[in-house]
Protein backbone atom coordinates (compact mmCIF):
# COMPACT_ATOMS: atom_id res chain seq x y z
CA UNK A 1 0.00 0.00 0.00
CA UNK A 2 1.38 3.65 -0.68
CA UNK A 3 2.15 5.73 1.61
CA UNK A 4 -0.12 8.17 -0.20
CA UNK A 5 -3.17 5.70 0.61
CA UNK A 6 -2.49 5.47 4.26
CA UNK A 7 -2.57 9.18 4.56
CA UNK A 8 -5.52 9.60 2.58
CA UNK A 9 -7.35 6.98 4.48
CA UNK A 10 -6.16 8.24 7.76
CA UNK A 11 -7.24 11.48 7.49
CA UNK A 12 -10.39 11.23 5.68
CA UNK A 13 -9.21 12.25 2.36
CA UNK A 14 -11.35 9.87 0.41
CA UNK A 15 -14.25 10.82 2.19
CA UNK A 16 -13.42 14.89 1.35
CA UNK A 17 -12.73 13.92 -2.11
CA UNK A 18 -16.49 12.08 -2.61
CA UNK A 19 -17.47 15.28 -0.76
CA UNK A 20 -16.05 17.60 -3.40
CA UNK A 21 -17.10 15.78 -5.99
CA UNK A 22 -21.10 15.79 -5.40
CA UNK A 23 -20.83 19.06 -3.72
CA UNK A 24 -19.58 20.05 -7.43
CA UNK A 25 -21.73 17.65 -9.68
CA UNK A 26 -25.04 18.33 -7.35
CA UNK A 27 -24.52 22.01 -7.68
CA UNK A 28 -23.55 22.47 -11.11
CA UNK A 29 -26.32 20.03 -11.66
CA UNK A 30 -29.13 22.38 -9.88
CA UNK A 31 -27.50 25.67 -11.48
CA UNK A 32 -27.44 23.63 -15.08
CA UNK A 33 -30.70 23.04 -14.86
CA UNK A 34 -31.73 26.76 -13.69
CA UNK A 35 -30.76 28.11 -17.00
CA UNK A 36 -31.11 25.29 -18.99
CA UNK A 37 -34.68 24.21 -18.36
CA UNK A 38 -36.19 27.60 -19.51
CA UNK A 39 -33.74 27.86 -22.58
CA UNK A 40 -34.82 24.19 -23.79
CA UNK A 41 -38.69 25.58 -23.03
CA UNK A 42 -37.81 28.39 -25.54
CA UNK A 43 -36.14 26.06 -28.06
CA UNK A 44 -39.27 23.74 -28.27
CA UNK A 45 -42.01 26.86 -28.24
CA UNK A 46 -40.19 29.09 -30.34
CA UNK A 47 -39.46 26.18 -33.14
CA UNK A 48 -41.38 26.67 -36.14
CA UNK A 49 -43.66 23.84 -35.46
CA UNK A 50 -43.82 24.82 -31.67
CA UNK A 51 -46.81 27.18 -29.82
CA UNK A 52 -45.10 30.50 -31.13
CA UNK A 53 -42.46 30.25 -33.27
CA UNK A 54 -40.16 33.03 -33.40
CA UNK A 55 -37.53 32.01 -36.04
CA UNK A 56 -34.50 34.56 -34.82
CA UNK A 57 -34.63 33.77 -31.08
CA UNK A 58 -35.07 29.96 -31.87
CA UNK A 59 -31.64 30.36 -34.59
CA UNK A 60 -30.46 32.58 -32.37
CA UNK A 61 -30.15 30.30 -28.98
CA UNK A 62 -29.87 27.08 -31.09
CA UNK A 63 -26.63 28.12 -32.67
CA UNK A 64 -25.36 29.29 -29.24
CA UNK A 65 -26.13 25.89 -27.81
CA UNK A 66 -24.21 24.08 -30.62
CA UNK A 67 -21.51 26.38 -29.92
CA UNK A 68 -21.05 26.47 -26.64
CA UNK A 69 -21.83 22.43 -27.35
CA UNK A 70 -18.70 21.69 -29.67
CA UNK A 71 -16.10 23.22 -27.69
CA UNK A 72 -13.63 20.37 -25.74
CA UNK A 73 -14.14 21.73 -21.48
CA UNK A 74 -10.75 21.20 -20.66
CA UNK A 75 -10.49 24.93 -23.82
CA UNK A 76 -13.56 26.06 -22.51
CA UNK A 77 -12.02 25.92 -19.39
CA UNK A 78 -8.91 27.68 -20.08
CA UNK A 79 -11.22 30.10 -21.68
CA UNK A 80 -13.52 31.05 -18.92
CA UNK A 81 -10.92 31.84 -16.42
CA UNK A 82 -10.69 35.73 -16.59
CA UNK A 83 -14.99 35.42 -16.79
CA UNK A 84 -14.27 33.22 -14.09
CA UNK A 85 -11.73 35.96 -12.18
CA UNK A 86 -14.76 38.72 -13.16
CA UNK A 87 -17.64 36.99 -11.64
CA UNK A 88 -16.04 35.37 -9.02
CA UNK A 89 -13.13 36.57 -8.26
CA UNK A 90 -11.04 33.64 -8.85
CA UNK A 91 -10.44 31.44 -11.80
CA UNK A 92 -8.99 27.97 -8.97
CA UNK A 93 -10.83 26.26 -6.55
CA UNK A 94 -14.39 24.50 -6.35
CA UNK A 95 -15.91 27.67 -7.46
CA UNK A 96 -14.65 27.85 -10.61
CA UNK A 97 -14.95 24.70 -11.39
CA UNK A 98 -18.98 24.57 -10.50
CA UNK A 99 -18.57 28.36 -12.87
CA UNK A 100 -17.04 26.06 -15.72
CA UNK A 101 -19.14 23.08 -15.16
CA UNK A 102 -22.72 25.26 -15.55
CA UNK A 103 -21.65 26.97 -18.33
CA UNK A 104 -20.21 23.88 -20.28
CA UNK A 105 -23.39 21.66 -19.12
CA UNK A 106 -26.29 24.41 -19.15
CA UNK A 107 -26.43 24.15 -22.84
CA UNK A 108 -26.55 20.41 -23.11
CA UNK A 109 -29.28 20.23 -20.26
CA UNK A 110 -31.34 22.89 -22.98
CA UNK A 111 -30.84 20.19 -25.74
CA UNK A 112 -31.83 17.11 -23.20
CA UNK A 113 -34.85 19.54 -22.22
CA UNK A 114 -36.04 20.25 -25.72
CA UNK A 115 -35.67 16.34 -26.70
CA UNK A 116 -37.93 15.27 -23.99
CA UNK A 117 -40.24 17.68 -24.40
CA UNK A 118 -40.44 17.09 -28.21
CA UNK A 119 -41.58 13.31 -27.05
CA UNK A 120 -44.80 14.81 -25.73
CA UNK A 121 -47.42 14.14 -28.18
CA UNK A 122 -48.51 16.75 -30.45
CA UNK A 123 -52.37 15.39 -29.95
CA UNK A 124 -51.94 16.44 -26.51
CA UNK A 125 -51.18 19.85 -27.21
CA UNK A 126 -53.62 20.51 -29.89
CA UNK A 127 -56.17 18.79 -26.99
CA UNK A 128 -55.15 21.40 -24.90
CA UNK A 129 -55.07 24.47 -27.05
CA UNK A 130 -58.90 23.38 -28.23
CA UNK A 131 -59.73 23.68 -24.26
CA UNK A 132 -58.37 27.16 -24.40
CA UNK A 133 -55.38 26.97 -22.86
CA UNK A 134 -52.47 29.35 -23.41
CA UNK A 135 -48.84 28.83 -24.12
CA UNK A 136 -48.15 28.82 -20.04
CA UNK A 137 -50.69 26.83 -19.17
CA UNK A 138 -49.89 24.14 -21.99
CA UNK A 139 -45.90 24.48 -21.04
CA UNK A 140 -46.55 24.40 -17.04
CA UNK A 141 -49.68 21.70 -17.29
CA UNK A 142 -49.14 19.91 -20.14
CA UNK A 143 -45.28 20.52 -21.45
CA UNK A 144 -43.07 19.41 -18.24
CA UNK A 145 -45.76 16.86 -16.40
CA UNK A 146 -45.71 14.34 -19.28
CA UNK A 147 -42.77 14.94 -20.32
CA UNK A 148 -41.38 14.18 -16.29
CA UNK A 149 -40.52 10.49 -16.95
CA UNK A 150 -38.32 11.60 -19.61
CA UNK A 151 -37.10 14.94 -17.94
CA UNK A 152 -35.94 12.50 -15.36
CA UNK A 153 -33.84 10.10 -17.29
CA UNK A 154 -32.28 13.14 -19.46
CA UNK A 155 -31.48 14.92 -15.76
CA UNK A 156 -29.69 11.91 -14.57
CA UNK A 157 -27.96 11.57 -17.79
CA UNK A 158 -26.53 14.93 -17.73
CA UNK A 159 -25.97 14.78 -13.72
CA UNK A 160 -23.51 11.81 -14.60
CA UNK A 161 -21.74 13.87 -17.42
CA UNK A 162 -21.71 16.48 -15.02
CA UNK A 163 -19.53 14.07 -12.71
CA UNK A 164 -17.29 12.96 -15.22
CA UNK A 165 -16.53 16.48 -16.69
CA UNK A 166 -15.58 17.38 -12.63
CA UNK A 167 -12.89 15.39 -12.38
CA UNK A 168 -10.75 17.83 -14.33
CA UNK A 169 -11.14 20.23 -11.29
CA UNK A 170 -7.88 19.44 -10.48
CA UNK A 171 -6.82 21.40 -13.52
CA UNK A 172 -7.93 24.38 -11.85
CA UNK A 173 -6.96 23.69 -8.07
CA UNK A 174 -10.20 22.19 -7.13
CA UNK A 175 -10.82 19.37 -5.41
CA UNK A 176 -13.11 16.03 -5.72
CA UNK A 177 -11.84 12.19 -6.32
CA UNK A 178 -10.76 13.36 -10.00
CA UNK A 179 -8.08 15.54 -8.39
CA UNK A 180 -6.83 13.14 -6.27
CA UNK A 181 -6.73 10.74 -8.78
CA UNK A 182 -4.65 13.09 -11.28
CA UNK A 183 -2.94 15.85 -9.22
CA UNK A 184 -2.04 13.94 -6.24
CA UNK A 185 -1.56 10.13 -7.28
CA UNK A 186 -0.51 10.38 -10.67
CA UNK A 187 2.78 12.03 -10.19
CA UNK A 188 3.73 9.59 -6.92
CA UNK A 189 2.25 6.62 -9.16
CA UNK A 190 0.22 5.42 -6.17
CA UNK A 191 -1.94 3.32 -8.18
CA UNK A 192 -4.11 1.72 -5.39
CA UNK A 193 -5.31 5.39 -4.70
CA UNK A 194 -6.37 5.97 -8.60
CA UNK A 195 -8.10 2.58 -8.51
CA UNK A 196 -10.02 3.18 -5.12
CA UNK A 197 -10.93 6.43 -6.75
CA UNK A 198 -12.08 4.84 -9.99
CA UNK A 199 -14.10 2.58 -7.79
CA UNK A 200 -15.85 5.59 -6.07
CA UNK A 201 -17.03 7.26 -8.86
CA UNK A 202 -18.30 4.16 -10.40
CA UNK A 203 -20.55 3.73 -7.22
CA UNK A 204 -21.55 6.90 -7.18
CA UNK A 205 -22.69 6.84 -11.08
CA UNK A 206 -24.09 3.51 -9.80
CA UNK A 207 -26.27 5.60 -7.38
CA UNK A 208 -27.05 8.39 -9.06
CA UNK A 209 -28.10 5.80 -11.91
CA UNK A 210 -30.03 3.37 -10.09
CA UNK A 211 -31.74 5.88 -7.69
CA UNK A 212 -32.76 8.22 -10.82
CA UNK A 213 -33.98 5.20 -12.99
CA UNK A 214 -36.53 4.47 -10.16
CA UNK A 215 -38.09 7.85 -9.52
CA UNK A 216 -38.54 8.43 -13.55
CA UNK A 217 -40.33 4.96 -13.51
CA UNK A 218 -42.31 5.93 -10.32
CA UNK A 219 -43.53 8.67 -11.83
CA UNK A 220 -44.85 7.28 -15.08
CA UNK A 221 -48.01 6.89 -15.01
CA UNK A 222 -48.10 5.24 -18.17
CA UNK A 223 -48.79 1.48 -16.82
CA UNK A 224 -46.42 -0.96 -18.09
CA UNK A 225 -45.97 -3.41 -15.07
CA UNK A 226 -49.65 -3.83 -14.29
CA UNK A 227 -50.85 -6.15 -17.51
CA UNK A 228 -52.59 -8.58 -16.01
CA UNK A 229 -54.58 -5.81 -13.89
CA UNK A 230 -55.34 -3.75 -17.63
CA UNK A 231 -56.29 -7.14 -19.34
CA UNK A 232 -59.05 -7.61 -16.16
CA UNK A 233 -59.95 -4.07 -16.41
CA UNK A 234 -60.97 -4.22 -19.94
CA UNK A 235 -62.47 -7.12 -20.16
CA UNK A 236 -64.81 -6.30 -17.45
CA UNK A 237 -65.87 -2.93 -19.38
CA UNK A 238 -64.84 -3.22 -22.33
CA UNK A 239 -65.95 -0.07 -24.66
CA UNK B 1 -75.06 28.61 -35.23
CA UNK B 2 -71.63 28.03 -36.91
CA UNK B 3 -71.46 29.66 -40.59
CA UNK B 4 -68.51 29.15 -42.27
CA UNK B 5 -68.39 31.88 -45.16
CA UNK B 6 -65.77 31.54 -48.16
CA UNK B 7 -63.38 29.73 -46.28
CA UNK B 8 -60.31 28.81 -48.09
CA UNK B 9 -57.11 27.66 -46.27
CA UNK B 10 -53.48 26.88 -48.04
CA UNK B 11 -49.94 25.85 -47.10
CA UNK B 12 -46.87 26.80 -48.69
CA UNK B 13 -44.59 23.75 -49.11
CA UNK B 14 -41.62 22.83 -50.61
CA UNK B 15 -43.57 22.19 -53.77
CA UNK B 16 -45.78 25.34 -53.69
CA UNK B 17 -48.65 26.16 -52.15
CA UNK B 18 -51.09 23.19 -51.41
CA UNK B 19 -54.21 24.12 -51.15
CA UNK B 20 -56.65 22.50 -48.15
CA UNK B 21 -59.58 24.24 -48.54
CA UNK B 22 -61.27 26.23 -51.37
CA UNK B 23 -64.16 28.97 -50.37
CA UNK B 24 -66.28 26.24 -48.67
CA UNK B 25 -69.60 27.91 -47.37
CA UNK B 26 -71.51 25.98 -44.70
CA UNK B 27 -74.16 26.56 -41.98
CA UNK B 28 -74.38 24.63 -39.15
CA UNK B 29 -77.59 24.87 -37.44
CA UNK B 30 -77.68 24.73 -33.82
CA UNK B 31 -79.19 21.23 -32.24
CA UNK B 32 -78.04 19.60 -35.17
CA UNK B 33 -75.57 16.61 -35.49
CA UNK B 34 -73.42 17.52 -38.96
CA UNK B 35 -71.67 15.35 -40.46
CA UNK B 36 -68.42 15.94 -43.28
CA UNK B 37 -67.84 13.20 -45.02
CA UNK B 38 -64.86 13.10 -47.05
CA UNK B 39 -61.74 10.65 -48.15
CA UNK B 40 -59.13 10.97 -46.75
CA UNK B 41 -56.96 13.95 -47.72
CA UNK B 42 -59.96 15.50 -48.55
CA UNK B 43 -59.52 18.59 -46.36
CA UNK B 44 -62.38 17.68 -43.52
CA UNK B 45 -59.64 17.33 -40.53
CA UNK B 46 -58.45 21.06 -42.26
CA UNK B 47 -62.20 22.11 -42.17
CA UNK B 48 -63.41 21.20 -38.39
CA UNK B 49 -59.79 23.03 -37.20
CA UNK B 50 -61.03 26.18 -39.16
CA UNK B 51 -63.72 26.28 -36.72
CA UNK B 52 -62.04 26.70 -33.53
CA UNK B 53 -59.02 28.69 -34.89
CA UNK B 54 -56.51 25.72 -34.27
CA UNK B 55 -55.75 26.56 -37.65
CA UNK B 56 -55.77 30.04 -39.16
CA UNK B 57 -58.11 30.20 -42.81
CA UNK B 58 -56.07 31.95 -45.15
CA UNK B 59 -59.36 33.91 -46.12
CA UNK B 60 -63.12 33.91 -45.21
CA UNK B 61 -64.64 34.23 -42.03
CA UNK B 62 -65.83 32.03 -39.54
CA UNK B 63 -68.94 33.18 -37.58
CA UNK B 64 -70.16 31.61 -34.27
CA UNK B 65 -73.36 32.84 -32.54
CA UNK B 66 -73.31 36.16 -34.74
CA UNK B 67 -69.57 36.60 -33.12
CA UNK B 68 -66.62 36.63 -36.18
CA UNK B 69 -64.28 34.55 -34.61
CA UNK B 70 -61.34 35.02 -37.32
CA UNK B 71 -61.56 38.48 -36.04
CA UNK B 72 -61.06 37.91 -32.39
CA UNK B 73 -58.64 38.70 -29.99
CA UNK B 74 -56.41 36.14 -28.57
CA UNK B 75 -57.68 36.07 -24.74
CA UNK B 76 -61.64 36.23 -26.31
CA UNK B 77 -60.59 33.60 -28.53
CA UNK B 78 -59.18 31.12 -26.05
CA UNK B 79 -62.63 31.88 -23.95
CA UNK B 80 -64.65 31.14 -27.11
CA UNK B 81 -62.87 27.70 -26.78
CA UNK B 82 -64.60 26.45 -24.13
CA UNK B 83 -67.72 27.24 -25.87
CA UNK B 84 -66.47 24.86 -28.39
CA UNK B 85 -65.34 21.33 -27.31
CA UNK B 86 -63.67 18.73 -29.32
CA UNK B 87 -62.70 14.88 -29.26
CA UNK B 88 -59.72 13.86 -31.46
CA UNK B 89 -59.13 9.98 -33.39
CA UNK B 90 -56.17 9.37 -31.01
CA UNK B 91 -58.07 10.74 -27.78
CA UNK B 92 -55.40 12.98 -26.67
CA UNK B 93 -55.73 12.19 -23.29
CA UNK B 94 -53.00 13.87 -20.68
CA UNK B 95 -50.65 10.33 -20.00
CA UNK B 96 -49.71 11.59 -16.76
CA UNK B 97 -53.63 12.28 -14.84
CA UNK B 98 -55.95 9.71 -13.70
CA UNK B 99 -58.91 10.22 -15.38
CA UNK B 100 -60.88 12.43 -13.12
CA UNK B 101 -57.84 14.97 -13.44
CA UNK B 102 -58.03 14.49 -16.98
CA UNK B 103 -61.89 16.08 -17.33
CA UNK B 104 -60.95 18.12 -14.32
CA UNK B 105 -57.90 20.21 -16.81
CA UNK B 106 -60.38 21.89 -18.48
CA UNK B 107 -61.66 23.45 -15.22
CA UNK B 108 -58.63 23.91 -13.64
CA UNK B 109 -58.09 26.50 -17.17
CA UNK B 110 -60.84 28.25 -16.08
CA UNK B 111 -59.84 28.37 -12.24
CA UNK B 112 -63.09 26.57 -11.06
CA UNK B 113 -62.48 26.09 -7.16
CA UNK B 114 -61.95 22.68 -6.46
CA UNK B 115 -64.73 21.30 -4.84
CA UNK B 116 -67.13 22.37 -7.44
CA UNK B 117 -65.03 21.18 -9.78
CA UNK B 118 -64.76 17.86 -8.61
CA UNK B 119 -68.56 17.64 -8.27
CA UNK B 120 -68.81 18.35 -11.94
CA UNK B 121 -65.93 15.72 -12.86
CA UNK B 122 -68.18 13.25 -10.68
CA UNK B 123 -71.54 13.90 -12.70
CA UNK B 124 -69.42 13.78 -16.32
CA UNK B 125 -67.59 10.49 -15.27
CA UNK B 126 -71.59 9.10 -14.54
CA UNK B 127 -72.82 10.74 -17.68
CA UNK B 128 -70.09 8.49 -19.76
CA UNK B 129 -70.69 5.61 -17.62
CA UNK B 130 -66.99 5.61 -15.95
CA UNK B 131 -67.34 6.36 -12.53
CA UNK B 132 -65.45 3.70 -11.28
CA UNK B 133 -62.81 4.24 -13.27
CA UNK B 134 -61.81 8.25 -11.93
CA UNK B 135 -58.86 7.19 -10.25
CA UNK B 136 -57.36 5.37 -13.20
CA UNK B 137 -54.93 6.40 -15.91
CA UNK B 138 -55.56 6.20 -19.47
CA UNK B 139 -53.14 3.77 -20.45
CA UNK B 140 -54.94 1.36 -18.53
CA UNK B 141 -58.19 2.12 -20.30
CA UNK B 142 -59.47 0.24 -23.66
CA UNK B 143 -59.88 2.34 -26.49
CA UNK B 144 -63.49 3.31 -26.12
CA UNK B 145 -63.43 4.22 -22.52
CA UNK B 146 -60.82 6.67 -23.43
CA UNK B 147 -63.22 8.22 -25.82
CA UNK B 148 -65.48 8.28 -22.78
CA UNK B 149 -63.00 9.88 -20.65
CA UNK B 150 -62.39 12.37 -23.82
CA UNK B 151 -65.90 12.84 -24.26
CA UNK B 152 -66.38 14.01 -20.48
CA UNK B 153 -63.08 16.14 -20.71
CA UNK B 154 -64.56 18.22 -24.00
CA UNK B 155 -68.07 18.52 -22.04
CA UNK B 156 -66.53 19.71 -18.59
CA UNK B 157 -66.87 23.37 -19.30
CA UNK B 158 -70.44 22.90 -20.72
CA UNK B 159 -69.76 23.79 -24.34
CA UNK B 160 -72.55 24.19 -26.73
CA UNK B 161 -70.38 23.00 -29.67
CA UNK B 162 -68.65 19.50 -30.13
CA UNK B 163 -66.52 18.81 -32.86
CA UNK B 164 -65.65 15.46 -33.27
CA UNK B 165 -62.02 14.80 -35.28
CA UNK B 166 -62.74 10.81 -36.95
CA UNK B 167 -63.84 10.01 -33.34
CA UNK B 168 -64.71 6.93 -33.85
CA UNK B 169 -61.85 5.89 -36.71
CA UNK B 170 -59.52 4.03 -34.22
CA UNK B 171 -61.87 1.67 -32.44
CA UNK B 172 -63.53 -1.81 -33.29
CA UNK B 173 -67.06 -1.59 -34.51
CA UNK B 174 -69.04 -2.61 -31.46
CA UNK B 175 -67.15 -0.16 -29.70
CA UNK B 176 -67.84 2.59 -32.23
CA UNK B 177 -71.69 1.63 -31.84
CA UNK B 178 -71.25 2.71 -28.30
CA UNK B 179 -69.44 5.69 -28.55
CA UNK B 180 -72.33 7.07 -31.34
CA UNK B 181 -74.77 6.30 -29.29
CA UNK B 182 -72.99 8.42 -26.48
CA UNK B 183 -72.89 10.93 -28.76
CA UNK B 184 -76.17 11.26 -29.93
CA UNK B 185 -77.56 10.94 -26.54
CA UNK B 186 -75.29 14.48 -25.32
CA UNK B 187 -76.93 15.65 -28.72
CA UNK B 188 -80.13 15.29 -27.75
CA UNK B 189 -79.97 15.50 -23.36
CA UNK B 190 -77.96 18.68 -23.16
CA UNK B 191 -78.63 19.70 -26.57
CA UNK B 192 -75.62 20.10 -27.65
CA UNK B 193 -74.57 21.19 -31.47
CA UNK B 194 -72.29 18.02 -33.09
CA UNK B 195 -70.12 18.40 -35.89
CA UNK B 196 -68.73 14.94 -36.91
CA UNK B 197 -65.95 14.48 -39.02
CA UNK B 198 -65.38 10.94 -40.71
CA UNK B 199 -64.68 9.24 -43.63
CA UNK B 200 -67.14 5.91 -42.69
CA UNK B 201 -70.48 6.42 -43.99
CA UNK B 202 -72.45 3.80 -41.60
CA UNK B 203 -70.84 6.95 -38.60
CA UNK B 204 -72.99 9.53 -40.58
CA UNK B 205 -76.18 7.16 -41.26
CA UNK B 206 -76.43 6.39 -37.62
CA UNK B 207 -75.96 9.62 -35.91
CA UNK B 208 -76.24 12.55 -38.30
CA UNK B 209 -79.15 14.87 -38.82
CA UNK B 210 -77.60 16.85 -41.61
CA UNK B 211 -73.88 15.92 -44.34
CA UNK B 212 -71.71 17.75 -46.21
CA UNK B 213 -69.49 15.60 -49.10
CA UNK B 214 -66.02 17.58 -48.97
CA UNK B 215 -63.65 16.68 -52.16
CA UNK B 216 -61.00 18.05 -53.30
CA UNK B 217 -61.19 20.91 -50.68
CA UNK B 218 -64.23 21.96 -51.27
CA UNK B 219 -68.27 21.39 -50.12
CA UNK B 220 -69.47 19.07 -53.29
CA UNK B 221 -72.67 18.11 -51.54
CA UNK B 222 -74.67 18.95 -48.30
CA UNK B 223 -78.09 18.75 -47.16
CA UNK B 224 -79.97 16.66 -45.05
CA UNK B 225 -78.96 13.26 -44.11
CA UNK B 226 -81.97 11.41 -46.11
CA UNK B 227 -82.24 13.40 -49.17
CA UNK B 228 -78.60 13.39 -49.59
CA UNK B 229 -78.52 9.63 -49.06
CA UNK B 230 -81.44 8.92 -51.05
CA UNK B 231 -80.44 11.49 -54.07
CA UNK B 232 -76.57 11.79 -54.11
CA UNK B 233 -75.66 14.16 -56.85
CA UNK B 234 -71.97 14.42 -57.22
CA UNK B 235 -69.94 11.83 -57.75
CA UNK B 236 -67.67 11.55 -54.68
CA UNK B 237 -71.82 11.52 -52.62
CA UNK B 238 -72.34 8.62 -55.30
CA UNK B 239 -69.19 7.07 -54.42
CA UNK B 240 -68.94 7.00 -51.33
CA UNK B 241 -73.13 6.31 -50.41
CA UNK B 242 -73.80 3.96 -52.91
CA UNK B 243 -71.06 1.03 -52.72
CA UNK B 244 -68.64 0.00 -56.14
CA UNK B 245 -70.80 -3.28 -55.67
CA UNK B 246 -73.66 -2.21 -56.29
CA UNK B 247 -72.57 -0.08 -59.58
CA UNK B 248 -70.28 -3.20 -60.48
CA UNK B 249 -73.37 -5.38 -60.33
CA UNK B 250 -74.38 -6.84 -63.47
CA UNK B 251 -76.68 -9.97 -64.00
CA UNK B 252 -80.06 -10.21 -64.67
CA UNK B 253 -82.01 -8.91 -67.79
CA UNK B 254 -84.22 -6.50 -67.53
CA UNK B 255 -84.22 -3.00 -65.59
CA UNK B 256 -82.04 -2.38 -62.60
CA UNK B 257 -83.41 0.00 -60.10
CA UNK B 258 -81.65 1.04 -56.80
CA UNK B 259 -84.80 1.67 -54.04
CA UNK B 260 -83.82 3.63 -51.43
CA UNK B 261 -85.56 3.12 -47.85
CA UNK B 262 -85.20 6.91 -46.17
CA UNK B 263 -87.39 5.70 -43.00
CA UNK B 264 -90.93 6.90 -44.56
CA UNK B 265 -92.14 3.82 -45.12
CA UNK B 266 -93.45 1.40 -42.46
CA UNK B 267 -92.17 -2.04 -42.14
CA UNK B 268 -94.44 -3.67 -44.78
CA UNK B 269 -93.26 -6.52 -46.63
CA UNK B 270 -92.74 -4.11 -50.01
CA UNK B 271 -90.63 -6.52 -51.99
CA UNK B 272 -92.85 -9.32 -51.81
CA UNK B 273 -96.21 -7.24 -52.32
CA UNK B 274 -94.62 -5.42 -55.61
CA UNK B 275 -94.21 -9.60 -56.55
CA UNK B 276 -97.29 -10.57 -56.39
CA UNK B 277 -99.23 -7.26 -57.42
CA UNK B 278 -97.57 -6.47 -60.58
CA UNK B 279 -97.05 -10.43 -61.06
CA UNK B 280 -93.13 -9.88 -61.97
CA UNK B 281 -90.64 -12.08 -60.82
CA UNK B 282 -87.61 -9.75 -59.01
CA UNK B 283 -84.01 -10.81 -58.74
CA UNK B 284 -82.41 -9.00 -55.61
CA UNK B 285 -78.81 -7.91 -56.62
CA UNK B 286 -78.03 -6.37 -53.32
CA UNK B 287 -80.19 -5.14 -50.36
CA UNK B 288 -78.23 -3.60 -47.35
CA UNK B 289 -81.32 -2.09 -45.53
CA UNK B 290 -81.77 -1.91 -41.52
CA UNK B 291 -83.91 -1.09 -39.47
CA UNK B 292 -83.99 1.97 -37.26
CA UNK B 293 -86.56 2.31 -34.72
CA UNK B 294 -89.20 -0.03 -36.84
CA UNK B 295 -88.32 2.07 -40.67
CA UNK B 296 -86.33 0.49 -42.50
CA UNK B 297 -83.07 2.53 -44.04
CA UNK B 298 -80.60 1.53 -47.01
CA UNK B 299 -80.17 0.66 -50.37
CA UNK B 300 -81.55 -2.46 -52.34
CA UNK B 301 -80.96 -3.28 -55.97
CA UNK B 302 -83.58 -5.44 -58.31
CA UNK B 303 -84.18 -6.37 -61.50
CA UNK B 304 -87.52 -6.68 -63.25
CA UNK B 305 -88.44 -7.46 -66.84
CA UNK B 306 -88.07 -4.89 -69.04
CA UNK B 307 -91.44 -4.75 -70.23
CA UNK B 308 -92.57 -4.97 -66.37
CA UNK B 309 -90.79 -1.97 -65.96
CA UNK B 310 -93.25 0.30 -65.58
CA UNK B 311 -95.79 -1.58 -63.62
CA UNK B 312 -93.32 -1.97 -60.87
CA UNK B 313 -92.42 1.88 -60.97
CA UNK B 314 -96.08 2.81 -60.46
CA UNK B 315 -96.55 0.08 -57.72
CA UNK B 316 -93.71 2.00 -55.83
CA UNK B 317 -94.83 5.47 -56.91
CA UNK B 318 -97.96 4.62 -55.19
CA UNK B 319 -96.36 2.84 -52.24
CA UNK B 320 -93.79 6.49 -51.86
CA UNK B 321 -91.33 4.07 -52.49
CA UNK B 322 -87.96 5.93 -53.99
CA UNK B 323 -86.10 4.62 -56.50
CA UNK B 324 -84.00 5.27 -59.16
CA UNK B 325 -83.37 3.31 -62.38
CA UNK B 326 -79.60 2.45 -62.87
CA UNK B 327 -77.61 1.84 -65.72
Amino acid sequence: MSTLFTQLWKNGGFWIGVGETLYMTVASALLAYIIGLPLGIVLVITDKDGLTPIAWLNKTIGILVNVFRSIPFIILMVALIPFSRAILGTSIGNGAMILMLVVASAPYVARMVESSLKEVDRGVIEAARSMGADTFKIIWKVYLPEAKPSLIVGAIISTVTILGYSAMSGTIAGGGLGSIAVTQARPSNAQDVIWLCVALMVIIVQIIQEVGMLIARKVDKRVRSSVKKHRKNNTETLG
Amino acid sequence: MIHLINLSKSYSSSDGVVSALENVNLTIPDGTIYGIIGLSGAGKSTLVRCINLLERPTEGRVVIDGEEVTRLPKKRLLELRRNVGMIFQNFNLLEQRTVEANVRFPLELIKMPREQANLRVAELLELVGLTDKAKSYPSQLSGGQKQRVAIARALATKPKYVLCDEATSALDPTTTESILKLIKDINKKLGVTVVVITHEMRVVESICTHVAVIDNSRIAEEGLVSEVFSYPQSDIAKQLIIPNLIRSLSGGEGAKLRLVFNGELSDEPIISAMAMECRVAVNILYADTKNIDGKPFGHMVITVPSDKADTVKRFLDAHSVSYREEV
